[in-house]
């Protein structure tokens, strides 16, 4: 169990890069378009048409099937509360994926949000 | 900037965003338990595992709850900052260990609570403090 339990970390830091991927991409199609105010039901079928057509939403898609599949594979190993709680790894890559990609400054409270997480991380891993 | 408006639709949409996370996750988990025997030790079983994961109708129901949430989450941001949305979306790290709990019988030590109140508190935090990111972007 020990050391499936390691691969199977190393599985959910997978899901959580996927992921990462996935949400920059995601965020950026979505940056490219916008909604106008009051939001109605034809008005988000539009938004959602146009969303499907930047060809970004696509990379985003194939990293969250990805993502998805190593996801599966994790839930029929381990209990899900483990693994969502592992998963939140992905705040910390996507705080540094946003720090290098979109030159943000890392303020002190995202650094105190990270290490928070990690300490998160390390208690759910002992338990 | 108007984006930043949070008005009680899009926090109530949000709160249905955490739900349908749920209820993902938990289908997710169903899929994946018929196949909980399964080992990948070459290639070929990846593709067997996955068959025999997707023949699940648990796996449909919660991918057609991921493209439900997907729609709603792509609204949301473009209406309000995600730093806005993850801090009230973040619930459902609370809500995925009590529906561990009440529908899987898992079991979570007071360790792990603990664990999941920091991964909690540090995911506001870090969302938070994106909020100062917004003038250089746009």
């Amino acid at each position: 169990m020990k050391e499936g339990l390691t691969f199977i970390f190393f599985l959910i830091v997978l899901t959580s890069i996927c992921d990462t991927i996935n949400q920059l991409f995601l965020k950026s199609a979505i940056n490219s378009l916008s909604l106008a105010s009051p939001i109605t039901i034809i008005k988000i079928i539009k938004f959602i048409i146009a969303l499907i057509r930047v060809p970004r939403v696509w990379i985003s898609f194939l990293f969250s099937v990805l993502s998805l599949c190593i996801w599966l594979f994790v839930l029929s190993k381990v209990d899900l509360n483990f693994a969502f709680s592992i998963d939140s790894m992905h705040y910390i890559f996507i705080a540094f994926a946003s720090k290098q990609i979109l030159k943000e400054k890392v303020s002190f409270k995202r650094w105190l949000g990270t290490i928070s997480i990690i300490i998160g991380i390390i208690l759910v891993s002992l338990s | 900037m108007f984006k930043k408006r949070l008005t009680l639709k899009v926090v109530l949409f949000l709160v249905f965003t955490d739900i349908l996370e749920t209820f993902t996750q938990f289908c997710f988990k169903k899929g994946a338990l018929s196949q909980s025997g399964f080992d990948i030790k070459i290639f070929s079983d990846i593709f067997n595992f996955l068959s025999g994961v997707f023949s699940s109708w648990f796996l449909w129901l919660g991918l057609l709850s991921v493209v439900l949430t997907f729609i709603i989450w792509s609204t949301i941001l473009s209406k309000i900052d995600l730093s806005v949305a993850i801090p009230i979306a973040s619930f459902s790290y609370i809500l995925i260990p009590l529906i561990s709990i009440i529908f899987l019988h898992e079991k979570i030590s007071v360790l792990r609570w603990s664990g999941i109140l920091f991964i909690l508190i540090g995911v506001i935090f870090v969302s938070l403090s994106s909020e100062e990111r917004q003038d250089s972007l746009e």
